[in-house]
């Protein structure tokens, strides 16, 4: 008798568990979601302060600093220098890879004083472009998620979370004096990181009169933008039916000889297409690489065949309703 | 059952252990946080006797002060250790040098301590050898079903100390040094197919693009050359 009250014991002990996991599970969430949304309405200022420091501040500074890289499809651990100066009122840049063979990206040439479109996005000063543009606010929701500490300096962690699924979540971690981006996560839907950077020094008077040469292996970096635009302008030859809400498009180019490449912001995310026209069997699909996605379509536009791909920091759900919405003018 | 989790913190990190996402940070914290709290480990063993009994996985279960019991057992042993103790001190009075004669005792209790350990890392090997594979999965699903609606895009790291990035890889890759510092590949999913393809000339094509696009993603996104990082650099291209 007793050993037939003893039986059913430990599934009555399971069940009992199983219940507890999906009783305090949803509870906890919604805890946790209250906090957050109590705790913006406060931090709204604080945030534009940080964004339009990090925009503005970093841009003027001469620094030095070295950072680690790392993204999903490639766990080793890569490092980097990066070393900017200004000289007779222009923008001077090296990024250096420390890991491998010796290479750097030179950028020379952006003028002090010359935003992006994207930078005046991130500032916030979008009132020449008219109401119908999102505000950077309308399209993120952030959080300060407190002071944090990285490469020995103070920071403030500030997470961006989409408030649609066309764009993919950013942590970053912002210098509070510098208004430098010391630490950076990109985080997808589904909230699995992407790639992150981390600085692990800082200097803020490198020495750069006796620099290193630059690397035999080394490429030159686009510095080429439209300085301070007041309007917001068009693609002159091609037409997107669809971008998500707060997308600009910020100019576009001839790549080589041959691609139309437009591009667009909208301050924290970016994408670019190209199009180009071909023959023959167009490969359609997704292809990725780190956190950068690139769909690639094909599109027949007055009896011509056009090879389309989106690439971008993208979700690829975004990539594609793009892709599919191209047309000529 | 109605009894609330200790901390609201802790408990994140055990539920992110369970799922094999603890970070490094989270883990130490959780492993800190288990001798100080005791209901942190009964908070574990239930997690692992609710996940066991949703796969349907149910082991053989050893109660769950099983180690509580083991420990106090060790504890009621006599303790010859502290016996050795003034004999020791009698020793150096006498300025000679005398191994402690229960040194093997002290031994044995390393050895026990060490095979629990032993056991423990055994676990947690077999536990992660699962794990990943249903992340694997999670992440095909959701790159091969695009149009699934992805409407809890505020589903997010719980806090600063998000998932890391997967460990199981970064042992498998260890010793990478003489290779390529960066693998130039592309995976590329083809329409109406669900496995990713090797495809040199799409590689080729897409790294290009890449580049090009970063001088989009530096200028317009915030955050200076860092993006330069996701390109490739090499001689050929």
């Amino acid at each position: 008798m007793l050993t037939s009250i003893r039986s059913p014991f430990p599934f009555r002990f399971v069940s009992c568990f199983i219940a507890f996991v999906f009783f305090t599970f949803p509870a906890y969430g919604q805890e946790s979601q209250s906090d957050i949304s109590a705790g913006t309405v406060v931090q709204v200022d604080e945030v534009s302060r940080l964004l339009h420091k990090m925009a503005t501040v970093p841009q003027t500074l001469n620094y030095q600093g070295s950072f680690t890289y790392q993204h999903k499809d490639n766990p080793s651990l890569q490092s980097f220098r990066i070393i900017h100066w200004v000289e007779n009122g222009v923008e001077r840049e090296r990024l250096q890879h420390l890991n491998g063979p010796d290479r750097e990206f030179v950028r020379d040439g952006k003028a002090l004083g010359c935003d992006t479109l994207g930078n005046q996005l991130l500032q916030g000063k979008i009132s020449q472009f008219g109401a119908s543009l999102a505000r950077l606010d309308q399209l993120y929701k952030f959080e300060i998620r407190g002071p944090e500490r990285v490469a020995g300096r103070e920071a403030t962690a500030l997470l961006a979370i989409p408030l649609d699924q066309f764009r993919h979540s950013t942590l970053l971690t912002i210098d509070n004096e510098t208004g430098l981006v010391l630490k950076s996560w990109l985080v997808d839907e589904s909230a699995r990181p992407l790639e992150r950077y981390q600085f692990i020094d800082l200097d803020l008077s490198p020495d750069v009169t006796n620099l290193k040469p630059v690397a035999k292996l080394h490429r030159d970096a686009k510095a080429e933008t439209d300085c301070n635009p007041s309007a917001l302008k068009q693609p002159s030859t091609w037409k997107l039916g669809w971008v998500p809400p707060g997308f600009v498009f910020s100019g576009q180019r001839q790549v080589r000889q041959k691609i139309d490449m437009l591009m667009y912001t909208d301050g924290l995310t970016t994408f670019s297409v190209f199009i180009e026209q071909a023959e023959g069997a167009i490969p359609e699909g997704v292809a990725q690489r780190g956190a950068t996605l690139a769909v690639m379509d094909a599109l027949t536009y007055q009896d011509k065949t056009y090879r389309i791909t989106v690439v971008g920091e993208i979700p690829v759900i975004t990539a594609q309703k793009v892709a599919q919405n191209i047309g000529g003018i | 059952m109605t009894e609330q989790i200790q901390s609201p913190v802790l408990a994140e990190s055990l539920s992110a252990l369970m799922d094999n996402e603890a970070s490094e940070l989270e883990l130490q914290r959780l492993l800190k946080a288990l001798d100080a709290d005791p209901e942190v480990k009964t908070t574990w063993s239930r997690y692992q006797v609710a996940s066991a009994g949703l796969k349907g996985k149910l082991p053989v279960m050893a109660s769950s002060d099983f180690a509580a019991r083991i420990s106090a057992a060790i504890d009621a042993e006599e303790t010859y250790s502290q016996q050795s103790a003034p004999k020791k001190q009698n020793a150096v009075a006498d300025n000679i040098v005398v191994v402690p004669s229960s040194w093997w005792q002290q031994l044995g209790r390393a050895a026990i301590a060490a095979s629990v350990a032993g056991a423990l890392v055994v676990g947690v090997q077999q536990y992660q050898a699962i794990a990943p594979q249903s992340s694997e999965i999670a992440a095909n699903t959701a790159a091969t079903n695009p149009a699934a609606p992805e409407s809890k895009a505020v589903n997010l790291p719980s806090g600063i100390n998000a998932p890391a990035l997967s460990a199981r890889t970064v042992a498998v890759q260890s010793g990478y040094e003489s290779r390529p510092q960066e693998s130039r590949q592309v995976m590329f999913v083809p329409r109406q197919e669900a496995v990713p393809v090797h495809n040199e000339d799409i590689t080729t094509y897409v790294n290009q693009l890449i580049q090009e696009h970063t001088d989009n993603a530096s200028l317009n996104g915030g955050q200076g050359m860092l993006p330069y990082t996701r390109v490739i650099l090499t001689e050929d291209e």
